[in-house]
């Protein structure tokens, strides 16, 4: 349990240090990567959802403090927190279908876990990006721009996981 | 009331859930007293060390493109100081006995590095590092070698916050050269090199490549400084009023160096301008 809290630790420094990098690439002028919420994936489906909350909510706040975006992030990732339940409800049916409570490719299968994945995705970029044209009201800019950084974030975030999940093959 | 209490208990988390939301709600309508912390920008010392880092790498990107505006700038500058050399020795020859008023040192500037800029947002901020103990203060104007970048929001100790130009909160007060007519500059959140200069009267003359400068009304920048150029008019035939669209010269997607405008006169005016304020509030009462 300690190992793996580390573990969330450190992939948490990485990836926000990444995400400060990545808040300035815009690609084609629309699609701007977010890969912080990786973590929020990988959360254990089991854990007290008080500290799911608290922990989507520090994360999206502190994201906000580098990039200057003021409760956009901490906004869109306690909503998504909220959400992620439903999604996994939404693909896995059976309670026995996974083996393990961290939703990953080996505990969900791979099919399931990229719906999983995009369907998160999509649905932080929608937040995120309607949130931000609360002052711009460009319907299609904003669309635009959700389906180009989901897209850009869901490579990403799969890239990301085989990285992470390699290493703990090695491990073992 | 004991069901209450256990309705309260099983679903706690969601109490919680609310609470957060309303709090990413507040910080994000209300810019102030959240956002102004220090503690919640950019300007504080652990995400301003993290993108001093970061500006540390990056910076050499630009490096070329900015050299060579800074040699552009130079002659300028350099011819303008042999011009107004000339000049002044043609009017000592006219007036020897007039002694020129020392009016040059009202404004002094801080050079500082941005460490870290945005202008994809539809609110763009950037970072400097130089705070407080530097001697930048909230509300001092922040200009490059190119025009106007923004002016300086919230201070910590070595860092500071600017609400750049490409942001609509901030308002710049500017006009035509060679004209008195005078507009807002906004800008619009669409590119990051056009803004709109609203409210200029329909009688002003203008053509397209003209300069914009600014007016120098309030204490932040001084009179004069280049914003931008006449892009092409923006229709708006309803009342009196036109807005024009204009090129800025600023590159704000290569900022480096930049200096903070410090002026010496600003206590004093601010201290003039609140005891007038207070003269009214007296003569009403």
């Amino acid at each position: 349990m300690n190992k793996s809290i580390i573990q969330f630790a450190i992939l948490f420094v990485v990836l926000t240090l990444l995400q400060v990098v990545c808040n300035k690439v815009i690609l084609f002028d629309v699609a701007t990567p977010i890969i912080f919420i990786y973590l929020l994936f990988r959360f254990p489906v089991n854990m007290h959802k008080a500290l799911l909350f608290s922990l989507a909510f520090a994360m999206g706040l502190i994201i906000d403090i580098f990039g200057n975006t003021s409760g956009m992030h901490a906004m869109a990732c306690t909503l998504t927190a909220a959400l992620r339940l439903p999604v996994i409800n939404l693909y896995i049916t059976r309670e026995d279908e996974m083996n393990s409570p961290l939703p990953s490719i080996d505990s969900m299968g791979f099919t399931c876990y990229f719906k999983y994945v995009s369907t998160m995705a999509l649905i932080y970029c929608t937040i995120l990006f309607f949130i931000q044209a609360f002052t711009l009201n460009d319907l299609l800019l904003t669309v635009e721009r959700i389906g180009a950084s989901s897209v850009l974030s869901i490579l990403l975030l799969l890239g990301i996981d085989s990285l992470v999940s390699t290493r703990r093959e090695k491990k073992l | 009331m004991k069901h209450l209490l256990e309705f309260i208990t099983k679903h706690y988390p969601w109490f919680i859930f609310i609470v957060y939301v309303i709090m990413s709600l507040m910080m994000l309508v209300n810019n102030n007293p959240y956002q102004q912390s220090v503690y919640l920008t950019s300007a504080n010392s652990v995400s301003a060390t993290v993108y001093e880092g970061i500006s540390s790498v990056t910076n050499y990107v630009h490096l070329k493109d900015i050299n060579e505006d800074l040699q552009e700038r130079n002659a300028l500058l350099e011819m303008e100081v042999v011009k107004l050399r000339d000049e002044i020795n043609e009017y000592k020859l006219l007036l020897p006995d007039t002694a020129i008023q020392p009016r040059l040192n009202q404004y002094k500037f801080i050079v500082s590095h941005v460490i870290s800029n945005s202008i994809s947002q539809p609110n763009n901020y950037i970072t400097i590092n130089r705070g407080e103990l530097d001697g930048v203060k909230p509300e001092m104007g922040v200009v490059d070698q190119n025009g106007i970048v923004g002016m300086v929001e919230v201070t910590g100790p070595h860092s500071a916050r600017i609400i750049s130009l490409l942001n609509p909160n901030m308002v710049l007060s500017c006009k035509l050269k060679n004209s008195e007519y005078h507009g807002n500059l906004v800008w619009d959140g669409v590119s990051p090199e056009y803004a709109m200069l609203e409210q200029l009267p329909k009688q002003v003359k203008f053509a397209q490549g003209d300069t914009i400068i600014t007016t120098g009304y309030s204490a932040v920048f001084p009179e004069g400084v280049i914003v931008g150029t006449v892009a092409s008019k923006a229709s708006s035939a309803k009342n009196s009023f036109i807005s024009l669209k204009v090129k800025l010269t600023t590159n704000f997607s290569q900022l480096s160096t930049v200096r903070v405008i410090s002026n010496n006169m600003r206590d004093e005016l601010k201290e003039l301008e609140e005891k007038s304020l207070q003269q009214q509030e007296g003569k009403k009462k």
